[in-house]
């Protein structure tokens, strides 16, 4: 019998979350942390980056809603005439 | 009047709209009034379009003009009402309470704290694919302060994000857990 196993899976994070906390010791432990100029980690900072990004894009790829073509359908009439 | 559009420059906005609409609404956080700024942005592009010359950056002249309509109306409500930062971050509905964990709505949540020149900044370089240079051209500054913006923006996200309790910085944070008495 399963049950739930499939609402059980949770994103990646939340399950790395907990085992991190479990058996290391830090982040990336035992890796030396290379800092950029303003002292945060590529990793952390490649984090920030790929979520700004992910933001973004769901946005920019969603289809181009019907009222804003129709705007620029009007004002390009408007100009014609 | 509107100038004589080509269609190719009429083809190369609608292109655009998708990052406009991306851009207004990480930047405004709210969908319905980014639509509104596209809306308006689109209008005022439209109308000054002779003023745009053709061959040059469209995408930063379109994402300058929401920016700046953007902006104006923030000022002008902030006259009205006084507008703390806590305003755009109040009207999402998830604050970040579990930095860890972070997922998608914290992440919002967290970017929303930022004060508005470094979420526009950082999204213009960080998201919409803007260079340095186009960027502080976007938002009539020195490239020097945008880059400051942007360090400024990872930082306060990365304290916010990883480090859970802003410990050694409160400000804007959730106030510190108290540990023992």
């Amino acid at each position: 019998m399963k049950r739930d196993d499939k609402k059980k899976a949770p994103r990646g994070m939340t399950v790395d979350a907990r085992k991190s906390a479990d058996g290391q010791a830090g982040p990336r432990a035992g890796k030396p942390e290379h800092e950029s100029d303003d002292g945060m980690s590529p990793a952390l900072q490649a984090h920030i980056g790929r979520h700004i990004r992910a933001i973004f894009d769901e946005v920019a790829q969603e289809p181009v809603p019907d009222h804003l073509l129709q705007l620029l359908k009007d004002l390009d009439q408007s100009g014609e005439k | 009047m509107p100038p004589n559009v080509s269609p190719g420059l009429r083809d190369s906005l609608v292109a655009q709209i998708g990052s406009l609409r991306a851009f207004a609404v990480s930047l405004c956080g709210d969908r319905e009034r980014a639509d509104d700024l596209v809306q308006e942005t689109l209008f005022k592009a439209w109308n000054h379009l002779d003023s745009f010359k053709e061959g040059t950056n469209l995408k930063a002249w379109l994402f300058t003009i929401l920016r700046n309509t953007y902006f104006s109306e923030r000022r002008k409500r902030k006259r009205e009402v006084e507008d703390t930062d806590g305003s755009y971050a109040a009207r999402l509905s998830s604050r970040p309470e579990q930095y860890g964990h972070m997922d998608m709505k914290d992440f919002q949540a967290a970017l929303a704290q930022l004060p508005d020149d470094q979420r526009e900044a950082l999204i213009l370089v960080g998201a919409a694919g803007f260079s340095y240079e186009e960027a502080a051209e976007i938002s009539d500054c020195a490239v020097g302060t945008i880059k400051s913006r942007v360090n400024r923006a990872r930082t306060r996200l990365g304290q916010m994000l990883e480090l859970g309790e802003p410990e050694d910085d409160a400000t804007g944070g959730p106030p510190p857990a108290v540990k023992s008495a």
